[in-house]
């Protein structure tokens, strides 16, 4: 498949619209979802999406080839919708990266066990409620969502994540670990599940 | 195996269980070539009954089934299917959660690949051969038929 | 097993393999073995591995791409090609790419335009359509399943 990119790579630096047309195409709803999971609107995405993609066909020519094309174009993905993000964000409280005791402690979220249960037959359920992800996405800090969906959406390894936001391995685990755990309450919440145990911002400075 | 390394493989097992699912991922499919012309009775074939929605979208009348195989798709196995006109078809199994899968579909000599994503009920058809006096071939795939 | 393990160990659950060294993975499969909390945590973030991909891309899939590469090429600029009065996304594309091998794509336009007629005129039964030129050509989106055609062939044999 990369190698195919690559073709048309070649053949887009060439000058062939129709080879950059059929990057655009085949990338166009991955960079989408990846903007999407960080900036949260869909019209902002899909700009970003598209801006994406007018970088990419201006920075062909100094794309050498080091990385795959995709990495490339997801790294340019990533940041544009970082800075999209950052440009609206109100000054906001940062959140930590370090893991701490408190953090541990089962906000209620095993509950999840229920209806995301590995069945098959729980599928629908499960199914159901990813509906709610994006929602439930939406909620978490935007440090905390991009992350998610860096790892989750385009697979990246810590070594890449680390690489790819600029922080160290640990800070990657650790943002990671939080990501998760607020993910899962938010999506308590979605389930129409309230724990008592509510301890949300137990993270926060 | 001792008790203790067995803990140390299971637990493993639940750390690792994370990753996107590999070994385990098998989709059984249902997979077969078609003939469509836009010529001769409109009919469809009572085996393709399943697929008249999808069919229907296209120009073309009479369909028939000329070929069928069942197969179970593997990650990183690649299942061939010989097409009337020489060709080969090549279906691998990109990833399975739950019951969506993704699967590529790729025609050897016209160097295409397409991956499509179906869940459970769904099927994919999928035009294998150009059009010759008014008749092309597709290949569908059903999961989990 | 101390809490402060706890600390050090649950960032590393749901790590893939080789992303831990060999130490580290080590340490936390013996510290799994023994810390029920652990565990815990780990079948739970399993249980919702993956679930942002699924949705985020079902989102994607569900909104009509067609006007979003004319829009790029539209931006990129030099030479657009010719014919975009006839309108952004799908009429353009095959306005452009397909009226000028007319006489050899006869029957595969036949073909699209009943996919176009679905498309614009269906009752809801398409969600999407979309046109690439390489490779797969036209991927119509229907609620039984992705129907594929294939390109003309630019020289048949
Ligand atoms: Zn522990």
């Amino acid at each position: 498949m990369e190698a195919d990119d690559l073709a048309l790579v070649e053949r887009a630096r060439a000058g062939e619209r129709d080879a950059f047309r059929a990057l655009v195409v085949r990338f166009q709803r991955k960079v989408y979802a990846v903007a999407l999971g960080i900036v949260k609107d869909p019209d902002l995405a899909w700009d970003v999406a598209q801006e994406t993609f007018v970088r990419v066909h201006r920075g062909l020519g100094d794309f050498k080839g080091d990385s795959a094309f995709s990495t490339w174009l997801f790294r340019i993905a990533t940041h544009l919708s970082i800075d999209a993000v950052r440009r609206e964000r109100s000054a906001r409280k940062e959140d930590v990266d370090e893991v701490r005791e408190s953090d541990l402690e089962d906000g209620g979220e095993g509950i999840l066990a229920t209806p995301l249960g590995t069945d098959p037959r729980q599928n629908a359920l499960r199914r159901e409620l990813g509906e709610k992800i994006e929602e439930a996405l939406a909620t978490l800090p935007e440090k905390h969502r991009t992350i998610l969906v860096l790892r989750e959406l385009e697979g990246l390894s810590y070594e890449e994540l680390a690489e790819r936001l600029g922080i160290h391995k640990g800070t990657v685990m650790s943002r990671l670990f939080h990501a998760r755990k607020k993910m899962q309450a938010a999506l308590r919440e979605y389930a129409g599940i309230r724990g008592d145990a509510d301890r949300d911002g137990e993270d926060e400075t | 195996m001792t008790r203790r390394s067995f803990i140390l493989a299971a637990a493993a097992a639940v750390l690792f269980s994370a990753v996107p699912i590999a070994a385990r991922a098998d989709v059984p499919v249902h997979v077969r070539v078609i003939k469509g012309s836009r010529r001769g009775p409109k009919q469809v074939d009572p085996r393709l009954d399943a697929l008249r929605r999808q069919l229907s979208a296209l120009a073309y009348v009479n369909w028939q089934e000329t070929q069928e195989r069942r197969v179970t798709l593997v990650k990183g196995r690649t299942e061939f299917v010989q097409l009337p006109d020489g060709d080969m078809a090549g279906i691998t199994l990109q990833e399975e959660r739950g019951t969506i899968a993704t699967i590529e579909v790729a025609l050897a000599s016209r160097n295409t690949q397409s991956r499509l994503t179906i869940e459970k009920g769904q099927r994919i058809v999928h035009q294998v051969t150009g059009e010759r006096d008014g008749a092309a071939f597709f290949l569908t795939i059903a999961v989990w038929p | 097993m101390t809490k402060k393990d706890c600390v050090r160990f649950a960032p590393m659950i749901g790590a893939r393999e080789g992303e831990l060294s060999e130490v580290e993975a080590r340490a936390l499969a013996a510290h799994l073995a023994m810390c029920r909390r652990c565990q815990e945590l780990a079948a739970r973030f399993a249980r919702t591995d993956g679930l942002v991909a699924e949705a985020l891309l079902a989102r994607a899939n569900a909104r009509d791409f067609a006007p979003f590469v004319d829009q790029v090429m539209d931006r990129i600029g030099t030479g657009a090609p010719q014919g975009a009065r006839s309108g952004r996304g799908l009429l353009g594309w095959v306005g452009r790419h397909w009226k000028g091998t007319l006489s050899v794509t006869a029957p595969a336009l036949a073909a699209l335009a009943v996919f176009m007629y679905v498309h614009f005129g269906g009752p809801g039964q398409v969600a999407s359509l979309e046109i690439s030129s390489q490779g797969v050509s036209t991927v119509l989106q229907t609620s039984d399943g992705p129907v594929v055609l294939l390109p003309p062939e630019e020289h048949p044999s």
